[in-house]
């Protein structure tokens, strides 16, 4: 029988001194006190078990969604061949199934016993999902990549100081961004009901990639001389994804502007390179990073398109935007990123201010891009952006 | 007709570049390396290749190719007209062409570290890359690397090109 004992009340929570214990405790309240409806079925099943009777209530198939066979298409079956079996394929609007109970399964004669899982707090859909989730999920699953395997490690030779420094510079940003862009999904993942079940796999690939990209970068650095420095501008930018208000704030900080930025460093990395190891790997980077922009895009998109107050949620995102834009504009003018892709668009420190050149140009298609994307979704950012349209070089 | 990459040699007779049976042979080639694509993963998008004067008279000459899964499998002669329906397309004097296609022979299949796809078209020249829709323009960086192999191939042709 449920109990009103409310452990959080009881025990602060774990602050890591003799957070163990505290933890502990709570949850042996939780379970073993406060809440203890699974203590209940576990005697019904005992209880039936030991009579030798049996239940056969799952063989029940009322309403009857069980015999529609979902059936492959020719890229073998897809979430979109199961989606087209109804009900599967019903994305609700809102959510109010808090548990792990699987969008299509029969729960509702279940829901009184069931927990609920009060993490689950992103329940409208409007939050994460976006019209192409489906397809970006599978071509994720469909490009992976081996960061050991598929870089041709052996054909690695050593640069010229200034280059092979700056390189290594360049993975060791890299290395430093990457994983903000996997903790960011894994911490609004489990936020996120399963009823957005196609959204938590995209999510979980996207993740998988920046594990890869982080991967690859510091194999990089430290097969070429080793990783360099550090910045505290890239540590703002990240921090400011990370403690993004809501998941569509932090989408369209992360996916829309930061992966679109790191996409065009991609790109660069790409025409820079001066080994084929490096034009491979930023090459294969740059495919996944795409993908995060596109579902940045249309997540950012679908948001604008379902939300009942439209206007107020763009102004919102606007001042949320004001904020993100210069705090992303600190890494993207950190000199231990500028510097060495000036040294490498140069083609040597002696060429830097030929480099710092082609930044310019670079950065006005960036800036470009960026609001071309923000238009994209509905959010026409032109006139309030705090990005700099030129690249600040040489202007005072 | 200039024969570029010592033409009509074992990989047969020379194929006129550019032309729709080359752009086909490409499609060809891919299709026979399955392996390769299905370990590269999904293309779907339909991209556009012009060469600005490679057409009768220093006239424009477009191909589209449909890739779908892992195959190119559709390759047709576009009009003006036809130029939304490409994702993208990849536009582009006929002396950069030749200059890519030749150093992907020289290279065996492999262009120099100057000559990829993306190299030559992130600065917006020599090749520029064409799209109505920011989001079909992002496919090509979602494909890049099926895209490359896909051009790659063509030091399995022999190729002529044409001169205006």
């Amino acid at each position: 029988m449920a109990q009103a004992t409310d452990p959080g009340k009881v025990l602060d929570r774990p602050n890591g001194n003799g957070g163990e214990e505290n933890g502990l405790a709570r949850y042996e309240i939780s379970f073993g006190q406060a809440d203890t409806r699974w203590a209940e079925m576990l005697a019904r099943n005992a209880e039936r078990l030991l009579k030798g009777s049996y239940s056969f209530h799952w063989l029940k198939t009322d309403p009857p969604n069980f015999g529609r066979r979902a059936k492959p298409s020719s890229r073998g079956l897809t979430y979109t061949d199961i989606n087209n079996v109804r009900p599967y394929g019903e994305v609700p609007e809102h959510v109010d199934w808090k548990s792990f109970a699987p969008r299509g399964a029969l729960r509702d004669p279940y829901r009184a016993e069931m927990p609920i899982i009060e993490d689950y707090t992103v329940l409208d859909s409007c939050e994460v999902w976006a019209d192409n989730v489906i397809t970006l999920y599978e071509e994720a699953k469909a490009r992976q990549w081996n960061a050991t395997r598929d870089i041709p490690w052996e054909e690695l030779k050593p640069l010229p100081d200034d280059l092979e420094k700056a390189t290594c510079q360049l993975c060791t940003f890299l290395t430093e961004v990457e994983f903000v862009a996997g903790d960011f999904p894994a911490k609004w993942m489990y936020r996120i009901p399963q009823d957005f079940l196609e959204v938590k796999s995209f999510l979980s690939t996207q993740i998988m990639d920046e594990a890869r990209h982080q991967e690859v970068f510091r194999k990089r650095a430290i097969a070429g001389g080793g990783l360099m420095h550090s910045a505290p501008g890239f540590e703002w930018a990240l921090k400011a994804i990370l403690d993004a208000p809501t998941h569509t704030m932090g989408t369209f900080l992360l996916n829309l502007l930061g992966e679109g930025l790191v996409l065009s460093i991609f790109r660069s990395g790409e025409m820079i390179a001066k080994t084929h190891v490096d034009k491979e790997i930023f090459r294969r980077c740059m495919q996944d990073e795409a993908r995060h922009v596109s579902y940045g895009v249309m997540q950012f998109k679908y948001y604008l398109d379902n939300n009942h107050d439209r206007e107020g949620a763009l102004e919102q995102l606007h001042r949320f935007a004001d904020i993100g834009e210069r705090v992303i504009l600190t890494a993207f003018t950190e000199p231990a990123l500028v510097e060495p892709v000036a040294i490498l668009l140069g083609g040597g420190l002696d060429k830097i201010d030929n480099g710092m050149e082609g930044m310019a140009h670079l950065w006005r298609m960036f800036i470009d891009e960026y609001l071309q994307r923000c238009a994209r979704a509905g959010f026409e950012r032109r006139e309030r952006c705090k990005l700099p349209l030129d690249f600040p070089w040489r202007q005072g | 007709m200039s024969t570029a990459n010592s033409a009509a040699d074992e990989r047969g007779p020379a194929v006129a570049f550019p032309s729709l049976e080359w752009f086909r042979r490409l499609a060809d080639l891919m299709n026979r390396n399955r392996a390769l694509h299905e370990h590269l993963g999904y293309i779907d998008c339909v991209a556009g290749f012009t060469i600005t004067d490679g057409g009768a008279g220093g006239r424009p000459f477009s191909v589209q190719v449909t890739f779908e899964e892992f195959e190119a499998v559709n390759v047709r002669e576009a009009r003006p007209e036809d130029a939304s329906r490409a994702d993208f397309t990849l536009e582009a004097a006929m002396s950069t062409w030749r200059e890519m296609i030749e150093n992907i022979a020289r290279g065996g299949g492999r262009p120099d570290l100057t000559h990829t796809l993306n190299y030559l078209s992130h600065m917006g020249e020599p090749i520029a890359v064409r799209s109505d829709d920011t989001m079909r323009r992002d496919m090509y960086f979602r494909y890049n690397q099926s895209l490359q192999e896909f051009v790659n191939a063509s030091a399995q042709i022999a190729t002529a090109f044409r001169e205006n």
